[in-house]
């Protein structure tokens, strides 16, 4: 396709600038959302053991409500009976006390002894894969959600921006030179043909990132606006039929019967939970779970309203059973969270989110690698001090971002009991490692600082299955799960011969590549008198 | 701001008009989207008073319309040409669509 060269290279420009500004928090959403894809089976894995006993039969729910209302009395305006309770949730019935603001509040949880009698205990969730997710969804800035959220919606609007222009600068040569990789001596080239290959194979799962991200940051804004200047009546949600009220003889179904009469109505959907709300006497009923075969607007899961007293399901919630306009938008959450397809998807969705930080921080090194200072009669010059910052940022802060998340996690089995907010030290502790990641890559200069930081990372993820390697004999308070979260210990295994193979080649590029880079001990010292001295001598 | 005044036909596009043409496509890309959106809102089926869906829907347009404006105004000869283009589109979607909310309000 031909397009005049001016526009190439305006397009060249808006794509070079979106890219440096929004790169490397754009890194951080996609690590962190690639490991948020199994955000449920890192927070069973990392969800301390509960010491209820274990959890009486379905069938024997209602005596242990009856027990839990008795002692609890709040509890019954609002809980959850859970269908098959696991680590993360390990009782038969769950109940929140408000905390301080709405959005603070207490679980318990309750089981019955072996003598018979009501046990109950504080929920300790793991908050560390919220804490992933709270990266991923505010790209890694510390700041309050409200500000931390506009931002993120314009490092969406940019991520959009960048998208089309870098299409717009490969479509000229994209018939001849997509999929070439021409690895060899010119390694802008090679950097060229990497990122030019991800940013084009998986541009429709970037488009509806950058596309979702921008809603997910500003819905609120653009709700207001519409109400005011689109609709003459407010925003119009629809009518829902108040549920009937109950007959004088009618009483909630127990939950087994409850959980039988879904099962009979919903062929295929796999029922996590209900939860239940009373109101003025009246009790209300949701149903959770999950059919794969359907996507859903949920991260993990769907959830539709139940008639407590009938058992009857009203599925206009249900993914497969929505009208028009309700499965358009469920699409268009499901897409973002990869929440169809199941297992396979999830993990296609980690490899598309791992290439995706791999884009960015590939987009980075092409800045770099442009504005190379090359070797002329034998001197070796400084390298120009906006690269050298940009080495040093890019390795620091995705590197700071690995780091942090492997650190944090291998933290997970040690900090129950040893501190009392959990959560607080779990954020602590990751962006201290991030923040210490960025000072020794500007301490270190681009190139010995990726090296150390690779093996730093490779040590961290190391850490992370070792604590669950203590768990199996209970040392020092940690655990192991058997068989749930497995895969997490696994992965974060792998990630250690691959974290100091990079180190590896980034030492191999260091001794044997072009001194004449940030990548070479030689042209890349981040000491800022290498600016003075331009025509440093290296032989 | 600043065109190249009576230049011959052949104008190429420059990149020194960036901060406004970007200012254009932010502010002035928003009012389309929301325009449009709503005149989206009255005219496809199911009008505007319909489900809690079609809301949502209306909603999810403001995004790949206002990133469109964002992504192509960089297109535009200079900042000026960006402002009053896109200024002008606000106008006609503006008013169609306060026209459409008198006649079918």
């Amino acid at each position: 396709m031909k397009i005049r060269n001016d526009i190439i290279k305006v397009y060249k420009d808006v794509h070079i600038w979106v890219g440096i500004i929004s790169g490397l928090m754009l890194f951080i959403a996609f690590y962190a959302g690639a490991i948020t894809m199994f955000e449920k089976p890192l927070e069973r894995w990392a969800t301390p053991p509960s010491a209820l006993a274990p959890p009486p039969p379905i069938e024997r729910t209602e005596a242990l409500l009856q027990a839990v209302f008795a002692s609890h009395p709040q509890a019954a305006k609002h809980y959850l009976v859970v269908v098959r309770p696991s680590a993360e949730a390990p009782a038969r019935v769950i109940w929140r006390e408000p905390g301080k603001t709405r959005r603070e509040f207490t679980e318990y949880g309750a089981s019955f002894a072996a003598d018979g009698s009501l046990q109950v205990e504080k929920l300790a969730k793991a908050p560390v894969a919220q804490l992933v997710d709270t990266l991923h969804q505010l790209v890694g800035l510390p700041f309050p959600d409200a500000v931390a959220r506009q931002i993120m919606g314009a490092v969406a609007l940019m991520y959009a921006v960048a998208l089309v222009s870098g299409l717009i600068i490969v479509l000229p040569t994209l018939v001849k030179d997509f999929l070439a990789l021409r690895i060899g001596k010119n390694i802008k080239r090679m950097w060229m043909d990497v990122h030019n290959a991800l940013g084009i194979v998986s541009l429709p799962f970037h488009l509806v990132m950058a596309l979702t991200s921008v809603v997910f940051a500003f819905h609120t804004p653009f709700y207001a606006v519409q109400e005011k200047v689109v609709y003459p009546h407010g925003l119009p949600w629809g009518q829902h039929e108040p549920a009937p009220l109950p007959g004088p003889d009618e009483y909630p179904l127990p939950a087994d019967a409850l959980l039988r009469s879904v099962e009979a109505q919903l062929p295929g959907f796999e029922v996590y939970s209900f939860i239940f709300r009373e109101d003025q006497g009246q009790l209300e009923a949701s149903v959770t779970g999950l059919d794969v075969r359907h996507g859903t607007r949920g991260r993990t899961q769907a959830s539709t309203h139940l008639n407590p007293y009938t058992g009857e399901v009203d599925p206009h919630d249900l993914p497969g059973r929505m009208e028009s306009w309700d499965a358009a938008v469920n699409a268009f959450f499901m897409l973002h969270f990869g929440s169809y397809g199941g297992n396979a998807m999830r993990w296609l969705y980690l490899v598309m989110g791992l290439a995706g930080a791999l884009l960015f921080y590939t987009g980075n090194l092409l800045w770099i690698e442009s504005r190379r200072r090359k070797q002329r009669d034998g001197l070796v010059p400084a390298q120009k001090r906006s690269a050298q910052v940009l080495g040093c940022l890019t390795v620091g802060v995705s590197l700071g971002c690995v780091i942090g998340i492997s650190a944090t996690l291998a933290a997970t089995k040690w900090l129950p009991g040893r501190v009392d907010d959990v959560a607080l030290w779990h954020q602590g502790l990751y962006y201290a490692f991030f923040a210490a990641a960025v000072a020794w890559a500007f301490a270190r200069g681009a190139a010995r600082g990726a090296d150390e930081l690779l093996r730093l990372a490779a040590l961290a993820s190391l850490l992370v299955p070792l604590g669950s390697l203590a768990g199996v004999w209970g040392i020092g308070g940690t655990w192991n799960h058997p068989g749930a979260g497995f895969a997490v210990d696994a992965v974060a295994l792998a990630a250690v011969p691959v974290f100091l193979m990079l180190a590896r080649y980034t030492r191999k590029r260091m001794a044997d590549g072009h001194t004449d880079s940030v990548w070479s001990t030689a042209g890349g010292s981040a000491d800022p008198a290498a600016e003075g001295a331009d025509a440093r001598a290296v032989t | 701001m600043s065109g190249k005044g009576a230049m011959p036909a052949a104008r190429r596009l420059e990149s020194r008009h960036w901060f406004g043409k970007s200012c254009a496509g932010a502010l002035l890309g928003f009012g389309l989207a929301v325009a449009l959106s709503g005149l989206f809102a009255w005219l496809s089926p199911g009008g505007v008073e319909g489900n809690g869906g079609k809301t949502q829907f209306n909603m999810w347009l403001i995004s790949p319309i206002w990133a469109g404006v964002l992504c192509f105004v960089f297109l535009f000869r200079d900042s000026l040409r960006a402002w009053l283009w896109l200024g002008a589109a606000n106008l006609a979607a503006f008013g169609l669509l306060g026209a459409i909310r008198l006649v079918m309000g």
